[in-house]
């Protein structure tokens, strides 16, 4: 039997003489002429993400063609392009020459100021290009553009590069610049990428992919959220950030001199108080998660009555 | 559960808070800040802390977790459970909310993915108010044959902006059968030899009661003056009565290659697509003229149906053929040694095979055909698929199509009835050309 091939089943038959065996498809695509390999179309279509895919969870040119941007979508459009204009406005404030890493390479205010400048530029365009094209990539680039904008050296006070309305002098109000412009950063990322989730939606209804029931409803609740978001963000970031002034308040209940010395400490007015009071707020949060609040509030909020 | 978006953003987050704290950045810290407000407010009041990151199915949660979608449930209520190829199954999906909470729900109901939907949609985004429920109607067309299950219901909720969410898999089934599809025969030109003792509407070329004209002859005592032919006895001047051909009922073997080599092509045009709805048309055609009908289906192991007659039969027929899987490589001569001792000699058989891959065709046939069997063959050529399907280069078909031919003629030569089953060709068109019409 070893010498005996697999397609060969005499054995089986009563030693039945098996003749030829009928034509073989394994067989002949060896021997005529195309080759032995497997023909490509023979092979499935498999999409590998590549490493920077990977890395942002998914393909960053969607495949899917969108259709012409419906109201919402303009909406949306337009909203992105006042955010855009803000934002990159609230950044030059924000973030001087000095400290970058351009000044840090050149040594030359004059210098890094330009390059600041044309840094923010190119991520106000990109933002412009990105939304009005709704291609992700420019977008991506955009944010990037923006946080390197802001990456400064040696910037543990805030400083201004121009200041329009005095509010140097001002530090709940210079504070209060510096959330109101972290706000518009995070609220252009997420409207940038609503525009593009959007499109999406739309362009699946449109091709009835997927079946909207109510869509006014769905759509309001994300309006609702665009407003709700950042007024919450703003009045948590600066509780968060106030840990200088709350911090002495509450010390001075007990006492006032040491309430008095913690008001004047560079620390606590620097970055490292932020950071202070970004721990006391979270390790609260924290808590009330570990006490699994969510679960008791939601718990509350599905049974109560309709 | 995190979304990618999230998962994103809070890695921002963190890397923001670190390098601002080491640059000694206050805006970089701010924003961080900012970030972190966000996710936790989403987190907080979307009731997603409860599944981040838990890694388990919401079914195997227990008492308060999952409890956002555990108020939702899924009915679903189909058409038919048994169809046919190219039917229409419509299917209302019903969705109800038990809280007290309106909710933005994605709702997908699985749908088998030969399957096409119609009208309506499968996938819906909606909001479901408290203690309310919602229809959702679709209608799938089901293109091919087997048995396949809609479902479960996948129900997805998230946030505003996307950034957690909660999926839960409504595990509702309902199962159905999609039978292959037939073609209306006038007539398969497979008559047996060897009748059974019932009438039945068969003729098989012998005289007796039936319907059909076979001869004349001469009057004898006892013939009815029904079956006298007046024309013929005033012609010849002699009493002469016509004959009919006997009707019978017969045994009809049909016998079906579902080897995995039976599947070369596209899904929708191969060999083992042509073979079952061959099978189910003639079968439909046998039954019809009450013959007796038995269906073997050999892939990995040898399938059969006992020959029968009847409506009945024919459903048993069709269930066998809608699960007919292309699999393994049993040769034809492993069936025909098995059955053989349970045929009645002369019996049509009727085979459905590519005739690929098997080296025991030749003396298969041989050894029905030793018996006086009455065979046919039709034979769906995979070549013409992949040919069509562009995956066969020119030198390669026409050197296999030799090889086809030169086995075809063979067997031809064997006594059986034989056609080469182009894809084009209608089955009453290869019947025909098999049996020499």
């Amino acid at each position: 039997m070893a010498g005996k091939t697999s397609g060969d089943t005499s054995h089986l038959y009563d030693s039945k003489t098996v003749r030829s065996s009928a034509p073989s498809r394994k067989k002949l695509a060896g021997s005529t002429g195309i080759g032995t390999e497997i023909p490509k179309d023979a092979i499935p279509e498999i999409q590998i993400p590549s490493f920077v895919e990977s890395l942002l969870g998914g393909p960053l040119v969607p495949k899917m063609k969108f259709l012409p941007p419906d109201k919402m979508v303009q909406n949306l459009q337009l909203a992105v392009y006042g955010i855009l204009i803000a934002l990159a406005f609230l950044t030059l404030i924000v973030s001087p020459g000095a400290g970058t890493i351009w000044y840090m390479l050149t040594g030359s205010i004059a210098v890094a100021t330009t390059v600041q400048v044309i840094v923010i530029a190119l991520a106000t365009i990109a933002g412009f290009i990105g939304t009005f094209r709704r291609d992700g990539r420019y977008l991506l680039a955009s944010n990037v553009l923006f946080i390197l904008a802001i990456l400064r050296f040696a910037s543990s006070k805030v400083a201004l590069s121009f200041d329009p309305f005095g509010l140097a002098d001002r530090p709940f109000l210079l504070s209060s610049l510096v959330v109101v412009y972290a706000v518009f950063l995070i609220m252009y990322i997420e409207i940038g990428n609503g525009v593009l989730r959007y499109s999406m939606l739309d362009t699946s209804i449109r091709t009835n992919e997927v079946y909207v029931m109510n869509p006014g409803k769905i759509v309001g609740k994300y309006h609702r959220a665009l407003v709700l978001n950042p007024i919450i963000s703003i009045l948590l970031a600066t509780l968060v950030l106030s840990a200088n002034t709350i911090l002495p308040a509450l010390v001075g209940v007990l006492s006032s001199n040491t309430a008095r010395r913690l008001e004047e400490s560079v620390e606590l007015t620097s970055v490292y108080g932020v950071a202070l009071g970004t721990l006391f707020v979270f390790l609260v949060t924290g808590a009330l998660f570990a006490l699994n609040l969510p679960t008791h509030l939601q718990r509350y909020r599905e049974s109560r009555d309709a | 559960m995190w979304s990618r978006k999230s998962a994103m953003l809070g890695s921002l987050a963190v890397a923001m808070y670190l390098l601002g704290l080491t640059l000694r950045n206050s805006q970089l810290v701010t924003i961080a800040v900012v970030i972190f407000v966000i996710l936790t407010w989403a987190a907080l009041f979307g009731g997603h802390a409860d599944v981040a990151s838990s890694g388990r199915r919401s079914e195997e949660f227990t008492g308060e977790e999952g409890m956002a979608l555990g108020n939702v449930s899924a009915m679903r209520k189909m058409s038919s459970a048994r169809l046919f190829e190219d039917g229409e199954l419509s299917v209302t999906l019903r969705m109800q909310n038990h809280s007290g909470l309106a909710k933005i729900l994605e709702v997908r109901d699985r749908v088998p993915e030969v399957m096409r939907i119609k009208s309506g949609s499968n996938y819906i985004l909606m909001e479901l108010g408290p203690r309310r429920e919602t229809f959702i109607e679709y209608t799938v067309e089901c293109p091919l044959r087997g048995f396949y299950s809609l479902g479960p219901v996948a129900v997805r909720m998230q946030d505003a902006f996307g950034l957690f969410h909660r999926e839960k898999e409504l595990h509702v089934y309902n199962d159905f059968l999609v039978f292959p599809k037939m073609e209306d025969l006038k007539e398969t030109f497979v008559k047996s030899r060897v009748p059974k003792i019932f009438t039945g509407a068969v003729n098989i070329r012998q005289p007796g009661p039936g319907s059909e004209f076979y001869s004349l002859r001469e009057y004898f005592e006892g013939d009815s003056f029904r079956a006298i032919n007046w024309s013929a006895y005033a012609r010849s001047g002699k009493l002469m009565v016509n004959e009919r051909e006997r009707d019978a009922v017969s045994d009809v073997i049909i016998l079906v290659d579902s080897r995995s080599v039976s599947e070369t092509g596209p899904v929708s045009r191969n060999a083992l697509v042509y073979s079952t709805r061959a099978a189910a048309s003639l079968a439909k055609y046998f039954l019809g003229r009450r013959d007796s009908v038995g269906v073997i289906v050999y892939g990995d192991e040898v399938v059969s149906v006992d020959r029968d007659t009847g409506k009945k039969q024919l459903y048993v027929i069709l269930t066998k053929l809608a699960g007919a899987v292309a699999k393994g490589n049993t040769p034809l001569q492993v069936v025909v040694n098995r059955i053989l001792p349970h045929i009645n000699k002369g019996s049509p058989i009727i085979v459905l095979s590519n005739l690929e891959d098997d080296p025991t065709i030749v003396n298969a046939l041989r050894d029905f055909r030793a018996r006086d069997f009455d065979v046919t063959v039709l034979s769906p050529s995979s070549l013409e698929f992949e040919f069509d399907a562009k995956r066969l280069d020119r030198t390669g078909y026409e050197v296999m199509k030799t090889e086809r031919d030169v086995l075809i003629g063979e067997l031809r030569g064997l006594g059986v009835n034989i056609m080469d089953w182009e894809p084009d060709m209608l089955l009453s068109t290869a019947l025909a050309g098999a049996r020499g019409f």
